[in-house]
This record gives structure tokens, C-alpha cells and sequence, in this order.
């Protein structure tokens, strides 16, 4: 999976300015993605391509649970979200309903990854290449519960190994 | 080796259990708003599902909700047909509906206990993270987002990873319990542990700062929970609890035998162990005053504002976040916070708009006037809050006072509904989140205990309402 970083060098990013309350009564996905992070970035979907990737610090996705932040941010296009920690309720609607990767990183990727580099995840191989830089990360396997959610391909697709 | 009351309600709850998979949980009740649950109805329609157990789920009307005179027609259209939405939902899968204009129509986390419908030992969840504040009666209680509200109307299940277990212990007396609230125990507690502190953990309550505590008083810090970054919080049941919960409108026939097991089985054994424990003295805590975006940005109401190289101990992001936040917050760095002025009050939200928050608020307004510069509203956490606050008396005091005395919702503690900051307000709100546009574009947001909004309402600004006399 391949794609460019947007960086919010910031801890606490909360549901509240991925998609502010107010929009939470809009069902059109397009026109919700138009709001996405506008409570912290207003030119965010100006900027926003398909198949990005954001890149923040500790927390992400804290607050309300309102799983329109995850919708909001894929239907802008974004694939991962690339964190130091996630807020445990957006962790689990990003991968529920097969939105985004979340995907923890530590401080050597979040230091080394800028603005704007090109990243290639492999979460074969929990690897993350730098292409602008060539550099290498590792990411945290994800546990092996949200691991077959993610490969089934989202919670209703889910089914326990059978005997 | 002993379990922790988590670990034993957890248990009991095991549908289905297997080597390195999550263990599909037993959900006991099911509570629905009108926000978080249009999608997950539109995909049992989608897939031909019903609802497993229309009887376990309960359903009313309360983020987006006018908290205005409800017999003139809603100007807003989609929040109206928000609320259009959940009732034909509730009317096509059989779900009870506290409407709009149900005497128990409330925030879906004040009225739960206030029904009976929240018990100790059950699992509760709902599509709003403040579902931990049901873990008050010693009910595990989560907050879920819509994929998993579907889910669980479609299974009355859910797949869950089992948390850690964090045991914040609460100890001391406070010294002046009107003027020191659960409010800003729990505003402390997550000034400490910081708010990723919980993350993956259900916190458990305990001590005695924890077991003085009015159910009231325990539903306040278990709200806030989430705030710390837990999944869940939770306070052993005791014989106030059983107190509470007897003789509501929903509570079990059968329970006078259902309290006698709960006595038996739902604490943490004494030789169980926690895989965390912080512990906070409330002898000497102040009232609590949050300065910046997040609930962690907390100080004590007679300190100055820290500096961001105070506040970060050397952590570049906690400084940049401390930076941004006081540009937003437009506050410097060692102001005193009794000289913040304050332009609105709002008491209200599942943190703080019960019956005894409004009684202990009451207390500070009677028979004064709120400043001329501060516009403050009332906005009780049920309609069942409003009446019996209505009964005491409460409304004129507070109307009185010049506040206004609305209808019960989420209101102004999320910006869905017109009661909103203007941008550059600054507020002294009794909720729980002081994220950047929470309230409102704009909006700046000061969480504080019901007393400390009363007081800062009629001064005009932020006042140590532990010189004041409240007894």
C-alpha cells in the first residue's frame, strides 16, 4: 500500500475536529469527507488525495465515539492513519467497518516520516519504507484479533476460526 | 488468586471463547440515540436482520435535541429528520421509545440508572463513549461505535480484545465536600494519569474518597472514564447503589434476590491483582479548572496557568499541544484562574446536569444575580431531573438568577443543536470536553463542577468557591 503522509506533528487529535458535532447529522458520505478535519485543518480537503496516509502523535482519535471520523477521513481518500497511539473506540470503527488501517508507529518513524514523503506499508511484513527517504520502520503487528477482522475484511465479515 | 469485579462480570458474559480470538461478549442492555444508530438499522434492513432482542434495547432522543420550547415545530430540518429516523427505526424493530415528549425522555446515561434499566453486573453498551457512566452501579458499561451497534441489535453480541485492569484508588476525605466535587476528583485524576493514561484498561474506582461518593457524585467520575483513555470505569455496588436502583420504573421484580447475589459477588476479591494502579490523596485537592483543549490541561483554581515548558516536562508534543492550545484558549501562561473572565455558563451534560448538581448549583445562585457581562443556562440532564428539580423549587431559583431553565439533552456540551458558543466565547461548562470547536466553533471551553460554574455565573468570573459559605 502506497501513498504520501499528511503530518500532524500533534498528540491528542480528538473526534471532535476530525468531524466536528455539528455534521454528525449528515448521511451523505461524500459531503461529510468535505468536512473531514476541518475543525484543525481547513485546507485539509483541499490537500487531501486519494490513497493518503496521515501521520500524527499519541491518541489519535480520542472522544467521542462517533465512527462518522473514520468514514469522513476514507471518504477523503485516506488509507492509514499512521500514530504513535490510538484512542481504543476509533481503533476498533477504523477497522469494524473496514474504513482505514490504523497503524502505531514508533518514534523513529514518526521522526524520520515528513510532510509529503512517499511510504509504501507492508503489513505483511509490519515494514513501512521511506521511498523519499529511503528509510525503514518498523510498525507494531497489529493484535491477532484485529488482525482477521482486517483480512475478513470488517466486522460483519468476521468468523471465529471453526474447529 | 483472586479476580477483580472487571475480570468477574467479563466472565460471566463469555458467549464463546477460544484460544487467540476475542471472546464474543453477552450484551445485557442496549441503548440507542438518534446519532449513532441511523446506519446500523439501515444495514439490518440491508441484510434482512431484525433486532435479536428489541427487548433488551432502549432507545431515546437526546444529542441533537432542542432544549427549547418542544411544542413549536424543530427549525432545524436534519436534526428533525434525525429524530424522524430513530422513531420509525424504533416503531419497524419494536424498540421502547422515550421520545421527545416522554416524561422520561433524557441523556441516554442520566436516564439509564434513573429507570432502573442500568444494574450492577450487567454489560451495557451504546454509541457514545460516555456509556461509561453506568459503571457507577458496578455495570460494565462501553461505549461503541455504530459498526458495533449494529452488531449488537443484529446478535445482541460483540467481539471483544479483553482489557487490562487498572485499579485508581481514591483515598482521603475531602476537606469541604461542597465546594470539592466528584468533578474535580475525576478532572484531578486524569491531570495525573494524563489522557491516554487508561488506554486499553477498564479502570476500577476504589477507596474510601470513591466510597463517600453519592451515586450522583460516582456517575460524574465514572463519565469522565473515557476522558482518561479507558474503555470503561467502574465502582463496586454497595448498599448505596442498591438503594438507588430500588423501585424505578424498570427495575427487575425479582430484585430483592438479584441484590443479594450482587452483595456476595460483584467486588474485586482482596488478593486479586490489577495489571495498573495510580493513587490520588484528595485530603488537600482544590476545585478544578481546566485552561487548555484537552481534560488532561487541568490546574488547581489557585494555581497560575502553567507554562508550556512546566506543562510538557520535556515532551516536544505536550509542549506544542500546550502552545496551541493557549493560543486557541487566547490565555498566557501564569494568568491566575480567578482572574479569567468568563462570557457563558452552562450547567448541564451526563458529567454533571443531575438532580444533586443542580441542587448543590442552586445553593451558590439564590438570591443573587448572574454578572451583566455572562449569559448561563440550565439544562437538566432528564425531564425526569427537571420535574423533581421543578418540585424543590430549583427553576426559580435559577431563573431568578436570570440563568434560563431548558429542556432536558446533550445541548451545549456538543454543539448539535443550536445551543452553541459564538467563536471566541469562552465558557465555564460543567461537561466534559474542552476539545477545540466542542462547544461550537471557536468556542472556548473551561470544564468546572456544577459550584464552580454557579459561581463564576454571577461573578463574571472564576472564583475559589471554597471562600464561599455552602453549607
Amino acid at each position: 500500500m502506497r501513498g504520501n503522509i499528511i503530518k500532524y506533528p500533534r498528540d491528542n487529535i480528538d473526534t471532535d475536529v476530525i468531524i466536528p458535532g455539528q455534521y454528525l447529522k449528515v448521511h451523505d458520505y461524500a459531503e461529510l469527507a468535505t468536512h473531514a478535519m476541518e475543525g484543525l485543518d481547513p485546507d485539509f480537503h483541499s490537500k487531501v488525495k486519494e490513497g493518503d496516509f496521515i501521520l500524527s502523535g499519541k491518541n489519535f482519535g480520542c472522544g467521542s465515539s462517533r465512527e462518522h471520523a473514520p468514514i469522513a477521513l476514507s471518504h477523503c481518500g485516506v488509507k492509514a492513519i499512521l500514530a504513535l497511539s490510538f484512542a481504543r473506540i476509533f481503533y476498533r470503527n477504523s477497522v469494524d467497518g473496514a474504513f482505514l488501517l490504523p497503524i502505531e508507529i514508533d518514534q523513529d518513524a514518526y521522526d524520520g516520516i515528513s510532510e509529503g514523503d512517499e511510504i509504501d506499508i507492508d503489513i505483511s511484513k509490519n515494514e513501512i519504507k521511506n521511498i523519499t527517504k529511503n528509510q525503514t520502520y518498523k510498525m507494531k503487528p497489529f493484535s491477532e484479533i484485529i488482525g482477521k477482522i482486517i483480512a475478513a475484511g470488517g466486522l460483519f465479515k468476521y468468523k471465529p476460526d471453526q474447529d | 488468586m483472586g479476580k477483580t469485579l472487571f475480570e468477574k462480570i467479563w466472565e460471566s458474559h463469555i458467549v464463546v471463547e477460544k484460544q487467540n480470538e476475542p471472546d464474543l461478549i453477552y450484551i445485557d442492555r442496549h441503548l440507542v440515540h438518534e446519532v449513532t444508530s441511523p446506519q446500523a438499522f439501515d444495514g439490518l434492513r440491508m441484510n434482512n436482520r431484525k433486532v435479536r432482542r428489541p427487548d433488551l434495547t432502549i432507545a431515546t432522543m437526546d444529542h441533537n435535541v432542542p432544549t427549547t420550547d418542544r411544542s413549536l415545530p424543530m427549525l432545524d430540518e436534519t436534526s428533525s429528520i434525525q429524530i424522524k429516523t430513530l422513531e420509525n427505526n424504533c416503531k419497524d424493530f419494536g424498540i421502547k421509545l422515550f421520545d421527545i415528549n416522554s416524561p422520561n425522555q433524557g441523556i441516554v446515561h442520566v436516564i439509564g440508572p434513573q429507570l432502573g434499566i442500568t444494574l450492577p453486573g450487567s454489560t451495557i453498551v451504546c454509541g457514545d463513549s460516555h456509556t461509561s457512566t453506568h459503571g457507577a452501579f458496578g455495570a460494565l458499561a462501553l461505549g461503541i461505535g455504530t459498526s458495533e451497534v449494529e452488531h449488537v441489535l443484529a446478535s445482541q453480541t460483540l467481539w471483544l480484545e479483553k482489557p487490562k485492569t487498572f485499579e485508581v484508588r481514591v483515598e482521603g476525605k475531602r476537606k469541604n465536600t461542597h465546594a470539592v466535587t466528584a468533578k474535580d476528583i475525576i478532572l484531578s485524576i486524569i491531570k495525573n494519569i494524563g489522557t491516554a493514561g487508561g488506554t486499553g484498561t477498564v479502570i476500577e474506582y476504589r477507596g474510601e474518597g470513591i466510597s463517600d461518593l453519592s451515586m450522583d457524585q460516582r456517575m460524574t467520575i465514572c463519565n469522565m472514564s473515557i476522558e482518561g483513555g479507558a474503555r470503561a470505569g467502574l465502582i463496586a455496588p454497595d448498599e448505596k447503589t442498591f438503594d438507588y436502583l430500588r423501585n424505578r420504573e424498570y427495575t427487575p421484580k425479582n430484585y430483592e434476590s438479584l441484590v443479594d447475589s450482587w452483595r456476595d459477588d460483584l467486588k474485586t476479591d482482596s488478593d486479586a491483582t490489577f495489571d495498573k494502579q495510580f493513587i490520588l490523596d484528595i485530603n488537600d485537592i482544590t476545585p478544578q479548572v481546566s485552561w487548555g483543549t484537552n481534560p488532561g490541561m487541568t490546574c488547581d483554581v489557585d494555581e497560575p496557568i502553567p507554562s508550556p515548558d512546566e506543562f510538557s516536562n520535556g515532551d516536544p508534543n505536550q509542549k506544542k499541544g500546550a502552545e496551541k492550545a493557549l493560543e486557541y484558549m487566547d490565555l498566557k501562561p501564569g494568568t491566575m484562574i480567578e482572574d479569567i473572565k468568563i462570557d457563558r455558563v452552562f450547567i448541564g451534560s451526563c458529567t454533571n446536569a443531575r438532580l444533586e448538581d443542580l441542587i448543590e448549583a442552586s445553593k451558590i445562585i439564590q438570591g443573587q444575580k448572574v454578572a451583566s457581562n455572562v449569559s448561563a443556562m440550565v439544562v437538566p440532564g432528564s425531564q425526569m431531573v427537571k420535574k423533581q428539580a421543578e418540585e424543590m423549587g430549583l427553576d426559580k431559583i435559577f431563573t431568578d438568577a436570570n440563568f434560563e431553565w431548558r429542556e432536558a439533552g446533550c445541548s451545549m456540551c456538543l454543539g448539535m443543536n443550536p445551543d452553541i458558543l459564538s467563536p471566541g466565547e469562552r465558557c465555564a461548562s460543567t461537561s466534559n470536553r474542552n476539545f477545540e470547536g466542542r462547544q461550537g466553533n471557536g468556542g472556548r471551553t473551561h470544564l468546572v463542577s456544577p459550584v464552580m460554574a454557579a459561581a463564576a455565573a454571577i461573578n463574571g468570573h472564576f472564583v475559589d468557591v471554597r471562600k464561599l459559605d455552602l453549607n
